[in-house]
């Protein structure tokens, strides 16, 4: 069996073409309201203490401005049967609330976790002494953009929109540029934009649109699951986990406007498996990738291997379940819900471990280390 | 001593409690908190305890607490406020109108085996969390496909709350992908299935359906056929008030046709209306709103419109690759037949 992975991008609108903004005027155009927030699926953070939160309910994104929470000290950050805990803060039961990101301010640390409740109520939480505090969200610094849908843009409004839904699957910020990754049930497409930020009234959404072929005769539109922007070789790119698993990379210098482009596969994980989180650690004058997965432990992947292979892998993953392309390894840590980076060159994990406890904690950095 | 045990949601001169808030008479020791917890906590244990999340407004003559998120039913929970200290349940409902199942599309009885999609129509908004393990696809009962649903941490659920798309591992619905040639497809035709949906399934006040639900269905061959607009039709309304009827000669995928339609009339403005699918989604019905006037009319058919295994207007769902696909595929976004009124 020849397979043969290929994914082809059509920008409509630049990703990388305007300015980047000073930062000091990151929050001109913030108001301090609610911004009305009605579910959380993603969150990332940007500069300046700003919290990027994906609303796919109220299609939209929303920066708000965390600078008000004091540093706290996370250094020996541990906290178990958080599940408890959360039910336990809401007055619930467990299978009632769902843990759907984790964030970590680059600044100082700050850990922010975002939970549903089954009433549909989204809610916000920080770690403080190794416990959580709820962060409200109706009187906060914020600024907000619309997601629109960039395929059918010019379609009207119709009384039937419910129908239309569009998950926030992942979110990273970039150079004055939110990327948003998603899945409508409408058709599956990967939607995959950018958004200027400062948001502006004119917004700019350019759409990203990725066909996964097998064996160079089929095609397919495949949702990216997780992503990073990253540098390979000094150049810009999108590195992007798929469901089952390739995990791809897109050079962004050369995405034209309305022009067709390839990724190039550089791994296969495994299928069977779905990423969950992608995050990028130096440590040491080297740069890590590790990946969080559904199905297997949290692997490790080296820069210096990832920019060595210059190919797209086009061999067959014959083994059922095998992996291949740029080498990776597993690390001891399973059933990882939760991933960021932490600490600068260390990592946070929510894992459910082998008794059942769900745990947040510190990853070793050891395992970050030549 | 105020004592609240056992309390349905009851109302004293003192206290009072419903899913929604907590009130009680004020204590005018301005420096009294009011906290509530979950469980039955004893003094002993107040100081350690975790404090429920919610608001604490200050009255005339009471102390109300908004708890972030509604009070459970049959949930102890433990008040302290001041020197009180007490437990309370909201006892369940002694009429509740449970979760049920509406309508499961596509909902003829024949399904090709690469179908793409399904969509589940529910009596009333669903608990979200942990959805997805509670819906299974059986050839038989207990025999469950695994990996056949994709799994998505954000579920695809309306604004309503009430209707869940489900996508069928598209991975293994494609030919030649690697878990289509490892796992295979998710169904083989000729076979009867059913899509099961537990009862653990809950609503958004957490209330578990009933029963179990199940949907049989049987598989006929891949449909591997691009839509073609050319073989529907579109019967006109006969009077002012009758509907217009659009004839797929095929099931169609529900959520994309009923998004997908538009009536306009000759001066491009959009006829109001109510559409619905009948006939195993086949048959589309337009219910205008207004009389019907005069002249003539299209209807647009958004390019997106699907049949059962995901083909539409413009392309297969498994086509074959064609590196440069020209980008007028965003241009042709709608199709469009016309009709006129008499």
């Amino acid at each position: 069996m020849k397979t043969l992975v290929t994914f082809i991008l059509a920008l409509i609108l630049s990703f990388f073409g305007s300015t980047v903004q000073a930062d000091s005027s990151l929050k001109a155009n913030f108001i301090t309201g609610d911004p009305g927030i009605t579910s959380i699926n993603s969150m990332t953070f940007g500069p300046e203490n700003i919290l990027f939160i994906g609303d796919s309910k109220s299609a939209q994104i929303v920066a708000i401005d965390v600078s008000a929470h004091p540093k706290v000290d996370n250094s020996e950050v541990k906290i178990d049967l958080l599940d408890k805990l959360i039910a336990d803060m809401l007055g619930t039961k467990i299978d009632q609330v769902q843990i759907t990101d984790m964030a970590v301010n680059p600044i100082n640390d700050n850990i922010y976790l975002s939970v549903h409740h089954s009433s549909g109520i989204p809610v916000l939480l920080r770690v403080e002494n190794n416990t959580l505090k709820q962060v409200t969200l109706d009187n906060i610094s914020h600024s907000k953009a619309t997601i629109s849908d960039p395929i059918n843009k010019d379609a009207k409004d119709k009384w039937d929109r419910e129908l239309r839904k569009w998950a926030v699957a992942d979110m990273k910020y970039s150079s004055g540029k939110i990327l948003v990754s998603g899945l409508s049930n409408k058709e599956f497409a990967s939607t995959f934009r950018s958004i200027d930020f400062p948001f502006t009234k004119k917004q700019d959404y350019g759409s990203l649109e990725i066909y996964h072929a097998a064996h160079g005769k089929y095609e397919t539109h495949a949702p990216i699951k997780t992503f990073i922007p990253t540098k390979i070789k000094g150049n810009s790119h999108i590195l992007a986990g798929y469901t089952c698993t390739p995990l791809v990379v897109f050079a962004m210098d050369k995405i034209k406007p309305g022009e067709h482009n390839k990724g190039r596969t550089v791994a296969e994980l495994g299928s069977g498996n779905s990423p969950i989180d992608i995050v990028e650690i130096e440590n040491g004058g080297k740069r890590y990738l590790l990946i969080a997965n559904s199905n297997r432990p949290l692997m490790k992947m080296e820069f210096d291997d990832l920019e060595a292979y210059e190919g797209s892998l086009t061999t067959p993953v014959v083994k059922k379940g095998a992996a291949a392309g740029v080498a990776y390894v597993n690390l001891p840590y399973v059933n990882v819900r939760q991933l960021d980076k932490f600490q600068g060159n260390g990592f946070l994990i929510i894992k459910r471990e082998a008794n059942g406890n769900l745990a947040l904690k510190k990853g070793n950095s050891w395992w970050l280390e030549k | 001593m105020l004592s609240i045990s056992g309390m349905l949601a009851q109302t004293s001169p003192e206290f009072s409690v419903n899913r929604n808030y907590l009130s009680i008479k004020r204590d005018f020791d301005e420096s009294a908190d009011l906290r509530v917890f979950k469980g039955q906590i004893t003094e002993a244990e107040v100081s350690s305890a975790t404090i429920l999340l919610g608001k604490v407004v200050k009255e005339k003559t009471s102390i109300r607490f908004i708890p972030l998120v509604p009070f459970g039913w049959n949930q102890e929970y433990t008040v302290a406020y001041n020197n009180i200290m007490d437990h309370f349940v909201i006892n369940f409902p002694d009429s509740y109108e449970y979760l049920k199942i509406e309508a499961v599309y596509p909902s003829g009885r024949w399904v090709p085996t690469n179908i793409l999609k399904w969509y589940i129509k529910f009596s009333r908004p669903i608990n979200e969390t942990n959805l997805y393990d509670h819906i299974q696809f059986t050839r038989s009962p207990g025999d469950t496909i695994t990996k056949a649903i994709l799994p998505l941490e954000n579920a695809l659920v309306n604004d309503h709350g009430t209707l869940l798309t489900l996508w069928i591992e598209p991975g293994r619905q494609k030919r030649d992908l690697i878990p289509n040639k490892q796992l295979g497809p998710v169904f083989e035709n000729g076979k009867f299935y059913g899509l099961a949906i537990l009862k653990d399934l809950k609503d958004n006040n957490g209330v578990p359906m009933q029963q179990d639900f199940t949907h049989i269905f049987q598989t006929v061959p891949p449909d591997r056929k691009k839509l073609d607009l050319n073989s529907w039709e579109v019967l006109p309304p006969e009077n002012d008030r009758d509907d217009l009827v659009i004839l797929f000669h095929e099931s169609m995928d529900y959520g994309s046709t009923m998004n997908g339609l538009t009536i306009i009339n000759a001066e491009k403005k959009e006829i109001t209306g109510d559409w619905q699918l009948i006939d195993n989604e086949s048959i589309s019905l337009f219910t205008p709103k207004n009389p019907w006037s005069k002249g003539n009319y299209k209807v647009l058919l958004d390019a997106t419109i699907e049949d059962l295994a995901g083909n539409n207007l413009n392309k297969l769902f498994d086509s074959k690759v064609n590196d440069t696909i020209p980008s007028s595929r965003y241009s042709s976004s709608y199709f469009a037949l016309g009709f006129s009124i008499e």
